[in-house]
């Protein structure tokens, strides 16, 4: 009598006589899976041990001023993370009902003919490069909000008591609102896209059963998509607005490149990742500036990470609950 | 039911004169050596038991049918035999199968080349991504190394034997997916049998083809048992008694009984195999 | 219920309560078409912008000469030959990395916690604010050695390439049915064989389209390539230099103050968009003829 318990597709053939194939091969893979992991860790790692000398020289200090000031050698974090949330948060403002229009218009308005083209458009948009995006903004946009957009909402928001410091300013066309503006641009693709998918896994059963009660499209879509869908839905938010935190190139043609923190939307300012690439090629090798830049990617990588996860796990829970 | 008593629509072109029923070889006269004896064995998947103290005997060069409802394991004694179950976790045989006297699911053993020994055709057809040639040169070349002119003469012998050669000799080089369901069934045979296998366990092969390819199929086994030794599952009870030589009923994991083809459809020991065959249950 | 029928006459219905649904649906229908009228107008935007200005500057001899000083009638080709250069060694050295991890996941790592975890971060990767790879590559390749490389702007593509190529190659093998991995194993096929021989075959369409949706990623990636191959105003091919890519060129022209930059970085935008769109078509319709299949 005798018992054999296999272990797994790799370990069962590996427990075979026949050689060294299998073992090699399922090595290789894994080996490959784990330089994923190592490149996440080095990065994390590098950034961590880059910034250190920033970090050791400011304290605590790096993450709660403001001073951004090459001269003097002082250097903080909070005028940039300020900037890179602000933006971010415009922009998700933005794109989340536009690309849920989309979304929507996509799966249950679109006649069938139209919702393929359509949908290549949208994914065709997220492919662009996003430098396309900061060269469009600068010549297109940045004009656009100089000339008529920002003095409108000076004039009717300007003078509302509440609203008034947030549109106050001279209206250069850069600025937070025009770099929101831009991610929204950017990610309203993103996620029309992830929301599109989740609408279309949706049983059609479902929806079929809730229009043969008479329903609209729109109760269809607030009473039986949306809470079927609504994890999937926060999830593929977050997926946008992780892109949106760390976006560098179409950001940095348009923030206007300032290191203070003011209450207004038109006002210039930094994100984390545009103060990067402005003042990294400024930064000697081995200086307290690189390593607060560095430091900066740190924080960045940290916000970034702690977003995508989210995202990732809501997906996932998103993903199970409808299987 | 087979649909093969009933009408039917005209065959395609080249087809041979449809196939009569088979009669049942009788289990007289000649004795047949056993190939595969199982003792004592038990299957688990996880913490479930799947199979309970099966012993059974393959005799060579004869058709083994196996029936019974689904889930009563029989298909999971064929995943043993090849020990297919090698490829899940959780999956584990205790007990004896013996092949030349060796315990073909005892730790030593080399699962591919086990396989080599003893192939496999599955319920659904399973063209591979690639020629039809080159579908039967896959399983030939994975076992041994022919000149260019060997391996043709192979893939011929290989698909004359399952009647296909005369349906795909002008397009050996396109791909696979292109054929019937029917026909990928026939190569998938092929490609088992170009192998030179001694067994071939067969898994419901034609539960998802149309009568005409059932019946050629079925008329294909009694061709093969010349050469091989041949276990099929099926749940068809027809397809049973017009195929096997000898019947095994499978119930709830256990082997009910075991006999004569004849035997087991006119007169069965076993209450539960007659409730079974007359249709009172599965 | 104590009444005798269920059912309601038509009459009793309340039609305010009808006609308040159906307006409201009419106005999320008129919404949602505006907000798809937005997206769609801010992509014929982009293309008309890139056409309006770059198709002035496309001429033979803008690629056919290397960059130059403002004035002195430079090209683009140096630029171009350089992403071509960076992009192909970095698709070519990430694609067998990426396929490997992914064929980790979809076949080996069935329950493991560490196929989980790879899974995870794979997929955080993919989303990871590509500037950042930059300064990792700039602090392990180029801090240490001295000078920005080519190498190194290979290697920070490299890093975005991997987890891409791992997301489809997973995705496009669990396609492949259990039953053909079965049928194979049946003929006495090693594993290795099997994933090789039978399973990536069958994905080859798919596995393909993330390629080139991984190439086409990479050719607009600028970021990456400020810290590491950095830009090189001068005809190079040496990965051991400074190496021009056409991202990095947009960047420094779009900025500069003469009008002969500024209209090579559209030319350059125009370039580097219709690829990156062109690629992105030709992938989705191959991969849209592998499902019709």
């Amino acid at each position: 009598m005798s018992t054999h318990a296999s272990g797994g597709a790799a370990s069962a053939a590996a427990g075979a006589r026949a050689g060294w194939g299998d073992p090699a091969f399922a090595g290789l893979a894994r080996l490959c899976g784990l330089l994923v992991l190592l490149l996440m860790g080095g990065i994390i790692a590098v950034m961590l041990y880059g910034g250190r000398l920033a970090f050791s020289t400011f304290g605590i200090g790096f993450l709660t001023r403001s001073v951004w000031n090459p001269v003097l050698e002082h250097y903080a974090a909070l005028a940039p993370v300020y900037g890179t949330l602000v933006t971010s948060a415009i922009g998700v403002v933005i794109a989340v009902p536009l690309a849920f229009g989309v979304a929507f218009f996509l799966t249950e308005m679109a006649p069938g003919w139209l919702s393929g083209p359509l949908g290549t458009a949208v994914e065709l948009l997220a492919a662009v490069p996003s430098i396309i995006f900061g060269m469009w903004g600068f010549f297109v946009i940045v004009p656009i909000m100089a000339r008529d957009v920002q003095p409108a909402l000076i004039h009717s928001l300007g003078h509302v008591p509440l609203l008034h410091p947030f549109f106050s300013g001279a209206p250069f066309g850069t600025g937070l609102l025009t770099g929101g503006l831009i991610l929204a641009v950017m990610i309203t693709p993103f996620i029309a896209a992830v929301m599109r998918d989740v609408f279309n896994a949706m049983p059609p059963v479902f929806k079929e059963s809730a229009y043969g009660l008479g329903s609209t499209r729109w109760d269809v879509m607030r009473k039986v998509v949306l809470p079927w869908s609504r994890t999937a839905v926060i999830g593929g938010i977050m997926l946008g607005l992780g892109r949106a935190l760390g976006e560098t190139m179409a950001i940095t043609f348009v923030i206007g490149n300032s290191n203070r923190i003011s209450p207004s939307l038109f006002s210039p300012g930094n994100t984390i990742a545009s103060l990067i690439a402005l003042e990294f090629p400024e930064s000697a090798a081995g200086s307290l500036k690189l390593s607060s830049l560095l430091a900066l990617g740190f924080i960045l990588m940290v916000i970034s990470l702690i977003t995508l996860a989210c995202s990732r796990l809501l997906l996932r829970t998103g993903q199970t609950v409808r299987r | 039911m087979n649909a093969s008593n009933g009408p039917m629509p005209r065959p395609p072109v080249q087809a041979p004169p449809l196939v009569t029923p088979l009669q049942t070889a009788p289990a007289s006269g000649t004795v047949h050596p056993t190939m595969i004896s199982v003792r004592g064995l038990d299957f688990h998947y996880g913490s479930a038991q799947a199979l309970k103290d099966i012993s059974i005997d393959l005799p060579a060069r004869q058709v083994t049918g196996m029936i019974g409802p689904s889930g009563c394991g029989k298909s999971t004694l064929l995943r043993v035999l090849n020990r297919m179950y090698d490829l899940y976790p959780g999956q584990r045989a205790t007990g004896e199968v013996l092949l030349d006297g060796e315990n073909i699911i005892g730790p030593h053993v080399d699962s591919n080349q086990l396989r080599s020994r003893i192939g496999m055709v599955f319920q659904k057809p399973t063209p591979f991504p690639m020629s039809i040639a080159d579908n039967i040169a896959f399983g030939v070349r994975l076992h041994e190394r022919l000149s260019r002119a060997d391996m043709a003469d192979r893939i011929e012998d290989a698909l004359r034997r399952v009647a296909l050669w005369n349906e795909v000799k002008d397009r050996l080089k396109s791909g696979a997916t292109a054929l019937s369901g029917g026909q990928q069934q026939r190569l998938c045979i092929a490609r088992t049998i170009a192998t030179r296998p001694e067994v071939i366990l067969l898994d419901e092969p034609t539960s998802a083809l149309d009568p005409i390819s059932t019946a050629r199929v079925e008329e294909l086994l009694d061709e093969l048992k010349r050469d091989f030794t041949i276990a099929i599952v099926t749940h068809n009870l027809q397809q049973a008694a017009r195929c096997a030589d000898r019947v095994a009923f499978f119930f709830m994991g256990e082997l009910v009984e075991v006999d004569s083809a004849d035997r087991i459809f006119t007169a069965p020991k076993q209450k539960r195999t007659q409730d079974y065959i007359t249709g009172r249950f599965g | 219920m104590s009444a005798t029928t269920l059912s309601l006459p038509a009459r009793t219905r309340s039609t305010t309560l009808l006609r308040r649904r159906r307006l409201i649906d009419h106005l999320a229908t008129v919404l949602c078409g505006l907000a798809t009228l937005i997206v769609l107008a801010v992509l014929v935007s982009i293309l008309w912008t890139l056409l309006a200005d770059g198709l002035p500057g496309l001429r033979w001899r803008t690629l056919t000469h290397v960059t130059a000083p403002p004035g002195a009638g430079g090209g683009l080709l140096n630029p171009i030959i350089g992403s071509l250069i960076q992009v192909v060694l970095a698709t070519a050295i990430g694609t067998p990395v990426g396929m490997l991890a992914g064929i980790y996941l979809a076949e080996y790592g069935a329950g493991s916690a560490f196929a989980g975890a790879v899974r995870f971060v794979s997929d955080m990767l993919l989303s990871a604010p590509s500037i950042l790879v930059g300064l990792f590559v700039y602090l392990i390749l180029v801090e240490p050695v001295g000078h920005f490389s080519g190498y190194a702007g290979v290697a920070a593509l490299v890093v975005l390439v991997i987890p891409i190529v791992v997301r489809t190659t997973e995705d496009m093998l669990r396609l492949v049915p259990i039953s053909m991995r079965e049928a194979a194993a049946a003929l006495g096929c090693p594993h290795w064989k099997v994933v090789l021989l039978i399973c990536v075959r069958a994905a080859r369409a798919g596995l393909l389209t993330g390629v080139l949706l991984a190439l086409a990623r990479i050719s607009g990636e600028t970021a990456p390539l400020l810290f590491t191959s950095l830009g090189n105003l001068n005809w190079s091919v040496s990965l051991n230099q400074p190496m021009a890519s056409l991202p990095v060129t947009i960047y420094q022209y779009a900025g500069s103050a003469y009008g002969d930059w500024v209209q090579l970085a559209w030319t350059a935008a125009l370039l580097i968009t219709a690829g990156v769109l062109l690629i992105n078509i030709v992938a989705r319709v191959g991969l849209a003829r592998q499902d019709s299949r």
